[in-house]
């Protein structure tokens, strides 16, 4: 028997014989203390209450198979190192994680040296900063951008019925200050439902023809918001290359899985949806949620979005549509219902129709319409609706009062399309297919890919600034010359006009420059005609010479 | 209580000393100047410029609270000033709030009864030592509508409180003596956390039980939960559960409809329902019940006044929209008339609006950070700032809640390990805490926090959602509260929907970072303006707690920002008491009329201190009951512990439907989880400038009734409601919670 033998045995061995001669005789008394040290804790042991069960355990589980028991007891530690980790995901565990000496955590801390929080403005930043107007006095079809400068025509801020100068409407909001004062104080949930938020809901609902409606205090904000509030990661949304910023930033936030499909490209919708189907066939898997997700006129190019085969489509390949009409509730169809007006299709065949106030009604805030559970869902359950301060009340019955005037004027839909065609009609001579009697015109300068019947018209230059190669666009240098129609327009015809404004390395698809126009109803015609004429030879004059 | 004393001991905090007589050199606000660097430090306290500044703050909190037994003696020139002031106001027409024509109190602390609370005038007739339930429920019976004391204030009391007691007064302001954070945490008993821990078992094991048998015998009830007709569920059953079975048995707290403005008192539909909470029913009749459930920090939600006044004139000149995104020709005077005013008043360069408050954490945390940028965040920030992070694209790293070794812990490994796998060094590093979390009412420990960032070289991104009006001395937010220079902190962001009784955000920095955030923003791009309406309603609120010069003299500090200064702007700005001064008047709309109680800011003064009054005297009180509550005394926000879901609908309950002989109904908010954590549910009521003390009284009665009766005193109680209600002064000035 060596001395390294196992100890146990040994201490039994010495306990059971002192005598035994083949332990040396210096570790007799230190072998003998330590048998009582652990007969000592053997007795405390059993005193436990409880110790038996686990001395049961131990001995049915040990089997004369020590593996097994070492294997339970990596078990447990392993257990303990789990609930004893961090709670957040890369607290110094990972394998890249470096031990480093506090002596170097200071000296690398003083070597820290992090940019600036802002950088210094770019030349193209300060010409976005520049070229920003300011309106002085009130908003409207005739605004100034100095104290005491000349009127001038507004054709940029969105103002499709002439509600922002509507008297009516003033009145309202009076009335509503005086009842209801200006902020609701609170988000929705703690009494910041007022009973009017139910009436402009109500109303909302009634007018497009949906279950229910919910509204939101920002329309930018109820984009980003609805949609991650029902799409969630493993869900499938197929989307339009073209929508908007705000939805690209839904999109971002749900995690789903985004399929694109070419803008306005019906064939490569449902070849995207083929592709979807094919895919799920294959991989089998639980039933998910499954969306498209389109504008009804797109915000960056004024396009229509072709309804009924979206319609057919989603009912086909068993889709739920969110339609963003932001840009085409209160500026189409006959009383400015949005596009499901226009083109015939019931609202309650959608199943989310997100809408802004503050485009269509002249107000303020977004609302959501489609069935009762989609607006109680989101309730609870959408980030922006929950956790933001409810819509101010003035805003709520000025929209309520805006939708009985839609309801009850429709003439204001008819001058609406009225100035559309007279504007349209002077700029088709520069297109390169006249929209209207389809003749083709070689000297073309500009394409307007907006729908016939959209107040919101973008033009975009068909020669724009490419590089050498022609393979890219020169994005600065095509503003910059877009920029100065603007400023044409504003000095010689006194037309206040903007170019679409990016957020350039922001967005998903870089979009292209254009002039940004929205049409009024409330303009005159003589005053639409002018603009229409005055635009044109700006555009002429800017880039008619190359 | 004779009135000059009153007039004189109320002005000797009032901010505009510097109207008439006072030397130029001398700082405007003598309560503020807290930096002990600052030479004006000495004028506060007249002869002891080098005192500590805990001394000062003391000295400024006994000069800020007159007692009827000690008429201040300390006369400075400032108060002799200060009362030249007040009777300016006396003589202007619509002086509405400070009501020079009514009562005072002479109320003996020693009475316990309800008639303690009554402010002479109706009361004073009656016995006060044994009134009936009966008589205490007639004096009570218009309590919300009817002031107890005649007033002339065109404002509504069910809307603002008259309440005119100059003791009842209190400077929000940081005592070094009062911890931050306390030092411990208070537990509730074992037995709480258990029958807690058993209820929630129960709520879930019940729930899915239901769900197990209603899925088999009720399906059309689970249709919309179940896949159909090839389309998956819009909601899942699992992903609703806690919806359906837990939140729905509380329903009824949340979402009540109401009308009217949300002020000091609010009137809610009465509702019912017939089939467990799933729909209510209206059934006609309404309550008006004292509000402590909306953010009216300062009591300016208001359908009449001054404010309400120049919102009108407002809505004949510009309507009501704000029509399309800034940077498309919906950018007006307006909107640059408020962004300057912003920047003045919180004390930063520059400043920008946005139109929700929501957005405004959303939209611009994604221009501020992205890739290779690192954000550290307090783990209990607003969803808001959560959502912004995630478009941002920026690694996140949280830290305990207010937790500064945590934070210090974090910043040691992030900065030493630079970035995952590749460990370069991170391009920025944002830390977002917010000023006063809005569950917890929990302070920032700013001092700390600035000290950590001169040794780790982070940016701050301060959210002020809702210490901006709601804290300091000058309302400023917690940069004021601590004293530090606002312009330390690199953003700051808050709201105007809390404090200002308005809607939507700012965000204010340097001009170069207000810039960027222009360019890059997504608001400003994309989003649509804030509306006119509303912007008046901040430049009016804001401009009538800074006052505006003229009438009030402008501090020689702020010539430096106007660059009229070149040679000598140095030693100007080393003469800078604080960045805190009035709005000078041409940056405000020519065409806004204000009345001289807000333009003198006299009556914003007057909100701010009675906010802080409020404040201090129901967190204090709460917790001399045996209450637990969380935060700090100075928070308008008072977190009070229920912990056991099932309190928590009787609670709202029993505030709404009272037991007590007064019978006035209160509503509360009650929160539950997943906005705090599984076992700490809370009721948390929101104070205002708007509240009365004889209202806190009510509180206090209401949640002393309840709390006895649902067992929810936790903690040790130390005084009855009584003795609460008559110390409420001394309550308020201890410099310790215990």
């Amino acid at each position: 028997m060596s001395v390294v033998q196992n100890p146990v045995s040994t201490m039994m061995a010495t306990a059971q014989s002192p005598s035994s001669t083949e332990i040396p005789a210096p570790l007799i008394p230190l072998l003998s203390s330590l048998t009582s040290f652990i007969y000592t804790i053997e007795k405390f042991f059993n005193r436990v209450p409880g110790s038996p069960i686990i001395v049961r355990y131990i001995k049915s589980s040990y089997q004369n198979d020590p593996w097994r028991s070492l294997l339970e007891l990596f078990l447990l530690a392993f257990a303990i190192r789990t609930v004893l980790k961090g709670r957040t995901r890369g607290e110094g565990e990972g394998k890249s994680f470096i031990k480093l000496t506090e002596k170097e955590i200071d000296e690398l801390v003083d070597d820290f040296n992090p940019l600036p929080l802002a950088d210094d403005p770019t030349p193209a930043d300060s010409f976005t900063l520049d070229t920003v107007p300011t309106i002085h006095g009130p908003n409207g079809i005739k605004v100034k951008t100095s104290p005491n400068g000349k009127t001038l025509l507004n054709l940029a801020t969105p103002n499709w019925c002439g509600f922002i100068e509507n008297d009516k409407m003033k009145d309202v909001a009076i009335q509503t200050l005086k009842h209801y004062g200006v902020g609701t104080c609170g988000p929705s949930g703690f009494y910041g439902t007022i009973d009017i938020h139910t009436k402009v809901e109500a109303d909302i609902s009634s007018f497009i023809g949906t279950e229910a409606a919910i509204i939101y205090s920002q329309a930018f904000a109820l984009v980003s918001s609805a949609i991650p509030a029902f799409a969630k990661r493993g869900d499938i949304i197929v989307a339009d290359r073209g929508v908007n910023f705000g939805i690209h930033k839904g999109l971002q936030i749900s995690r789903s899985n985004i399929k694109w499909y070419a803008h306005g490209d019906m064939k490569d919708l449902e070849r995207v949806l083929q592709n979807v189907e094919r895919e799920r066939k294959r991989k089998g898997g639980k039933l998910t949620k499954k969306f498209i997700v389109a504008e009804g006129i797109f915000e960056n190019d004024g396009m229509i979005l072709d309804l009924p085969k979206v319609m057919e489509l989603k009912k086909k390949y068993k889709y739920r549509l969110i339609l963003d009409e932001c840009q085409s509730f209160g500026m189409m169809g006959a009383h400015g219902r949005g596009i499901t007006e226009h083109y015939g299709i019931p609202a309650s065949e959608v199943d989310m129709i997100l809408g802004s106030m503050a485009n269509g009604l002249a107000t303020g805030g977004g609302f959501c319409a489609g069935s009762q559970v989609v607006c109680q869902h989101q309730r609870i359950n959408s980030s922006a609706s929950v956790f933001s301060a409810s819509l101010p009340a003035m805003l709520a019955t000025c929209a309520s009062a805006a939708i009985e005037i839609l309801k009850s004027q429709p003439n204001l839909m008819t001058s609406l399309q009225n100035n559309i065609l007279i504007f349209r009609q002077q700029l088709a001579k520069l297109e390169p297919e006249n929209p209207f009697d389809g003749s083709i015109n070689k000297d073309a300068l500009i394409s307007i890919p907006s729908f016939i019947n959209s107040g919101l018209i973008h033009i975009f230059l068909l020669n724009p600034p490419t590089t050498e190669d022609g393979a890219n666009h020169l994005l600065e240098e095509e503003e910059s010359i877009l920029q100065e129609i603007v400023d044409e327009v504003m000095t010689s015809s006194n037309l206040l006009i903007t170019r679409s404004r990016r957020l350039r390395s922001q967005e998903i698809f870089e979009p292209e420059p254009s002039l940004k126009i929205n049409i009024s109803g409330y303009m005159s015609k003589k005053d639409v005609e002018n603009a229409g004429k005055g635009l044109k030879a700006a555009i002429i004059k800017v880039c008619g010479s190359e | 209580m004779p009135r000059s004393t009153r007039k004189s001991t109320s002005g000797a905090s009032t901010p505009p000393s510097s109207l008439s007589s006072s030397p130029p050199t001398k700082p405007l606000y003598p309560t503020i100047s807290l930096r002990s660097s600052s030479p004006s430090s000495s004028s506060n306290n007249n002869n002891n410029g080098n005192t500590m500044s805990t001394a000062r703050s003391s000295l400024i909190n006994v000069l800020n609270r007159p007692h009827h037994s000690t008429p201040s003696t300390s006369i400075s020139n400032t108060i002799v000033t200060a009362s030249k002031l007040s009777s300016i106001a006396t003589n202007s027409t619509d002086f509405n709030s400070s009501d020079e024509d009514t009562l005072y109190s002479d109320q003996s602390t020693a009475a316990s009864s309800y008639a303690s609370s009554i402010i002479s005038g109706t009361a004073s007739s009656l016995d006060k030592s044994n009134l009936t339930s009966a008589d205490i429920a007639k004096i009570y019976e218009n309590y919300l509508e009817k002031p107890f004391v005649n007033t002339k204030s065109t404002i509504k009391h069910s809307e603002f409180g008259h309440c005119n007691n100059p003791n009842w007064r209190w400077t929000s302001q940081w005592n070094t003596d009062e911890p931050i954070h306390p030092t411990e945490e208070p537990h509730p008993p074992y037995f709480t956390l258990l029958t807690t821990y058993i209820s929630y078992i129960l709520l879930i094991v019940i729930g899915h039980m239901r769900d197990f048998f209603g899925k088999r015998f009720r399906p059309a009830e689970y249709a919309h939960l179940m896949p159909q007709n090839g389309y998956a569920a819009l909601n899942s059953d699992f992903d609703s559960f806690y919806t359906r079975r837990l939140k729905q048995r509380l329903e009824d707290c949340f979402a009540r409809p109401v009308t009217g403005v949300a002020g000091r008192s609010i009137v809610c539909y009465d509702r019912l329902s017939t089939d467990e909470n799933k729909t209510f029913n209206l059934t006609g009749t309404t309550t008006r019940a004292l509000n402590v459930s909306s953010y009216n920090y300062l009591g300016f939600a208001s359908s009449t006044g001054g404010c309400a006044d120049a919102v009108e004139a407002c809505i004949k000149k510009y309507g009501v929209s704000g029509a399309g995104p800034r940077h498309d020709a919906s950018t007006l005077d307006l909107h640059t008339q408020t962004e300057n005013l912003v920047a003045r008043f919180v004390g930063q360069e520059s400043a920008m609006v946005v139109s929700m408050g929501y957005a405004t954490n959303s939209t611009t945390i994604p221009a501020l950070v992205g890739k290779g940028c690192l954000v550290i965040s307090d783990e209990f920030n607003h969803a808001s700032i959560r959502f912004g992070v995630r478009l941002s694209g920026a690694s996140l790293r949280s830290f305990k809640h207010n937790d500064m070794d945590d934070l210090e812990r974090i910043l040691r490994d992030v900065i030493s390990q630079g970035q995952p796998r590749t460990h370069r060094p991170w391009k920025k590093i944002l830390l977002i805490v917010e000023g006063l979390y809005s569950m917890e009412g929990s302070l920032l420990n700013l001092p700390h926090v600035l000290e950590l960032k001169r040794r780790y070289k982070f940016y701050i991104y301060l959210d002020e959602a809702h210490s901006i009006g709601a804290m300091g001395p000058n309302g400023r937010g917690v940069c004021d509260y601590f004293g530090v220079d606002p312009r330390e902190v690199d953003i700051l962001m808050g709201t105007f929907t809390k404090s200002f009784g308005a809607a939507g955000g700012y965000i204010a920095g340097s001009k170069q970072v207000m810039d960027r955030l222009r360019i890059r923003s997504h608001a400003t791009c994309y989003a649509e303006s804030i509306s006119p309406p509303l912007l008046t309603q901040i430049i009016a609120s804001m401009g009538s707690i800074m006052g505006v010069a003229p009438p009030l003299a402008t501090p020689p500090a702020l010539i430096d920002d106007d660059k009229s200064l070149s040679g000598d702007s140095v030693s100007v700005r080393s003469l800078r008491p604080t960045v805190y001064g009035p709005a000078p008047s041409h940056i405000l709309p020519t065409w806004m009329k204000l009345p001289l109680n807000l333009l003198n800011g006299t009556e914003g003064r007057e909100r701010l201190r009675r906010l802080a009054f409020n404040s201090r005297y129901l967190s204090s009180g709460l917790r001399k009951l045996g209450f637990i509550v969380y935060g700090h005394r100075d928070s308008p926000i008072i977190p009070l512990l229920i912990y056991n879901p099932g309190k928590m609908p009787w609670f709202s309950q029993l505030m709404l439907d009272r037991l007590g002989p007064d019978k006035t109904p209160i509503v509360v908010v009650v929160v539950a989880y997943p906005a705090t954590p599984l076992i700490t549910s809370r009721v948390r009521f929101c104070l205002s400038a708007s509240h009365t003390k004889n209202d806190i009284d009510l509180i206090l009665r209401a949640c002393d009734e309840v709390g006895e009766l649902l067992g929810m005193k936790y903690g040790k109680q130390t005084m009855t409601v009584e003795e609460v209600i008559s110390s409420a002064e001394e309550l308020v000035s201890a410099s310790h919670a215990e």
